[in-house]
């Protein structure tokens, strides 16, 4: 393969902002590898009646239950809660949920704050421009005006709360808590070529109106348009190095099953919180006998995965709950800062979620027991489906050198590079902070009159958000990369994924994730050719 | 086993409501969907387990029983096996809820494929006054030295 300037590896969230921000400078030859293929929306479940099997086959965000052969193993075993993450062009993106807030200030300043965790070698303050910029590109609704996040200058319209927010809304209120319209990658009013948001509701399952910002229709159409080539189906198995330590290039096994080599002159990882670890780790030398960048033992440690709370409200008016993005609504962020009295550090987001579609609601009934099968079905059935809400309960995690990602030896991919094993242990702040957000999310229901039918922590189907892994600061001894994702002992390999987190927040990271990623890549030639000269 | 005999098995579970415009499960492709999904063999074990609780338990066969006994016998079918059977239920209930007469009866919404989408009123935002009226919650920072 001819020699380019810059090999990103992933195209989801994180590879789609590199590669569009860098692309910037058309003078650059960048190539992307992408292991999983390309999405087809005209193909996507919700065109189809039968969509929410789907959710369970083909369109799970579960590797378990997708059975693609562009996964690889994930052994989670070992963790109260499953990995969730999608291998295709678009990345994990293509089904998630689009709820997009940012990081707060005290997020970049837990040691110094609150004694936990470890501060971030920038600042909030830092990414506040390419906060904004990440905003424009993937369409984001949300309000201006939030006394949580004073910092939005502009966004679309708010994703409408339906019958079922308002009335949680009224209860935020008259419990005197903060409340407000969720921040979305969610089209309101068309954006960016792309069409509004329909209500529909299946966002979980690949949005086939375009509406939600999924980096497939958002950073990638820019990119390729500035000249990035991205080679889908070829899976990076080594990144390489030369005789001085720096990166080569990478080695990938291609859509045909060929072995190839791309050399170039940066290498970029975004292969996810999991993903960018494991090619790490499998990436041995006589300089990293252990993994590349390994020589700290930090790669693939302090894994930090969002343990949620759930808990769900049954209204006895229909309130169409299940009408709109299932992910957006509203949120409330009254327990985000740390408070003493209540026997944890730092805090967490409450999430609104709109209720589930039909499947979902008879199928969750029947095995909680709510709804029965035969002569009664119907009748309970109709009094749950469009009665219901959740509250999500987003609980930061700290970070614990325990939790962490290693390789597998035992279970491999198709091209026999090890899969990964996930040990993970909730710790007992994250415990008491759950156990207090399941008390308050219960406050709420009886606020808004509905009964509480189920609430619960950690739920194990949760493991959507991935970081840690690589964790970037200044001391070499104790992250993996530095404030722009550059590795400390390879100048010219970047990591621009939410690897680099250094603790996790209480919200949702791709607003966070890509606004680094912008940033990074922003500096990136710059620190590139620093440490060429 | 024949499809007659499967469809009894679904309607069962999911016997119609003419009130409410529903079709009982043989009428809304359950059999279908459940066997292009790979469990019909599942589906078939069952019904052979229902009708053997019905023999056991009632003394006669699972379509001589009455509504609320054919259920019985299929939940205690389960509970014997529920790792094995109880994964064809859930399949079931999904595909009757994939059923577009279904779908629209329940008042579901627009149903796919979706040429027109729901919609949801504008929302009044003198919700949030009391929100705005009790000011910033951002918790301050020390200033930085400058990062990098
Ligand atoms: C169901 C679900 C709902 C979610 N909802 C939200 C939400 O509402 N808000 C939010 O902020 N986050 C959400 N997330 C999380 C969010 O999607 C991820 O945090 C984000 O996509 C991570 O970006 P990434 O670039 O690090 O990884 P990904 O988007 O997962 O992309 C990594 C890419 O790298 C590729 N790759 C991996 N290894 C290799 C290799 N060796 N060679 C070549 N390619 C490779 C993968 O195939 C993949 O395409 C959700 C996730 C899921 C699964
Ligand atoms: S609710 Fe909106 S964003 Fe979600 S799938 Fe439907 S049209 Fe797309």
């Amino acid at each position: 393969m001819d020699p380019v300037d810059v090999v990103i590896v992933g195209s989801g969230a994180s590879g789609a902002a590199a590669a569009w921000r860098l692309s910037r400078d058309r003078s650059l030859r960048i190539v992307c590898l992408e292991r999983g293929g390309p999405p087809d929306p005209a193909r996507y479940p919700a065109t189809r009646a039968d969509w929410e099997m789907a959710r369970h086959g083909a369109a799970s965000p579960f590797p378990g239950e997708r059975a693609d052969p562009a996964d690889y193993p994930v052994d989670d075993s070992a963790s109260p809660i499953a990995i969730a993450h999608v291998n295709a062009f678009g990345g994990s993106t293509l089904l998630y949920s689009g709820h997009v807030p940012r990081f707060h200030p005290s997020d970049f300043r837990t040691r110094t704050l609150d004694g936990v965790g470890e501060d971030w070698p920038l600042t909030h303050e830092d990414l506040t421009p390419y906060f904004a910029e990440n905003e424009r590109m993937m369409g984001v609704a949300g309000l201006v005006g939030d006394p949580a996040n004073p910092d939005y200058d502009s966004l679309l319209p708010p994703v409408p709360l339906g019958p079922m927010g308002r009335r949680l809304g009224e209860a935020f209120n008259a419990l005197g808590w903060h409340w407000w319209p969720s921040y979305g990658a969610i089209n309101t009013r068309s954006h960016g070529g792309r069409a509004a948001c329909i209500n529909l509701g299946p966002c979980n399952t690949g949005c086939a109106q375009g509406a939600k910002g999924s980096v497939d229709v958002t950073y990638w159409p820019e990119a390729l348009r500035q000249g990035v080539e991205v080679r889908t189906g070829c899976a990076v198995v080594e990144v390489l190095l030369d005789g001085r330590d720096r990166a080569s290039g990478v080695r990938y096994i291609d859509a045909e099953g060929r072995e190839q080599v791309q050399t170039a002159a940066v290498v970029v990882l975004a292969c996810s919180g999991i993903g960018t670890p494991r090619l790490l780790l499998h990436s041995t030398s006589t300089a990293f006998p252990d993994g590349l960048l390994n020589d700290t033992g930090l790669v693939g440690r302090n894994l930090m995965l969002h343990p949620l709370g759930y808990t769900e409200g049954l209204f006895d008016e229909d309130l169409g709950s299940s009408i709109g993005p299932q992910g957006c609504c509203l949120l409330s962020q009254q327990f985000y800062e740390t408070d003493p009295d209540r026997g944890f550090a730092r805090g967490y987001t409450m999430h609104i979620l709109r209720g589930p579609p039909p499947g979902e609601t008879a199928v969750t009934g029947y095995l909680m027991r709510r709804i029965p099968l035969g002569p009664d079905h119907h009748r309970r059935m109709a009094e749950t489906f469009n009665h219901t809400a959740g509250i999500a309960v987003i609980a930061e995690d700290l970070p614990d050198p325990d939790n962490r990602v290693a390789l597998d030896p035992d279970h491999t991919d198709a091209h026999g590079m090890p899969g990964v094993r996930v040990t993970y242990t909730l710790g007992e702040n994250t415990k008491r902070m759950l156990a207090h957000g399941l008390d308050r999310s219960k406050d709420v229901f009886a606020a808004a009159g509905a009964k509480v039918t189920a609430a619960f922590a950690p739920v194990r189907q949760t493991g959507w958000h991935l970081m840690g892994t690589a964790r970037m600061g200044t001391d070499p001894r104790t992250s993996v990369v530095n404030a722009f994702g550059q590795a400390h002992t390879v100048p010219n390999l970047f990591i621009v994924d939410s690897s680099v987190f250094v603790t996790a927040g209480a919200v949702n990271p791709v607003a966070t994730a890509q606004a680094l990623t912008l940033r990074m890549c922003d500096h990136l030639p710059d620190v590139a050719r620093r440490a060429a000269a | 086993m024949t499809a007659a005999a499967l469809d009894t098995l679904w309607d069962a579970i999911l016997p119609g409501d003419p009130a409410r415009g529903l079709p009982p499960a043989s009428q809304a492709g359950v059999s279908e969907v459940v066997a292009a999904h790979g469990l019909g063999e599942d589906a078939a074990r069952l019904l052979v387990r229902s009708e053997a609780v019905a023999r056991e338990r009632f003394g006669t066969g699972f379509d001589a029983l009455t509504p609320a006994d054919r259920v019985t016998c299929v939940e205690r079918a389960r509970r014997a096996d529920m790792r094995g059977l109880t994964p064809v239920l859930v399949a079931a209930l999904r595909a009757y809820y994939t059923d577009p007469v279904v779908l629209r009866a329940m008042g579901a919404g627009t149903v796919p494929p979706f040429p027109e989408g729901n919609a949801l009123n504008d929302d009044d935002w003198t919700l949030l006054e009391p929100v705005y009226e009790r000011g910033s919650i951002v918790r301050p920072v020390p200033k930085e030295k400058g990062s990098p």
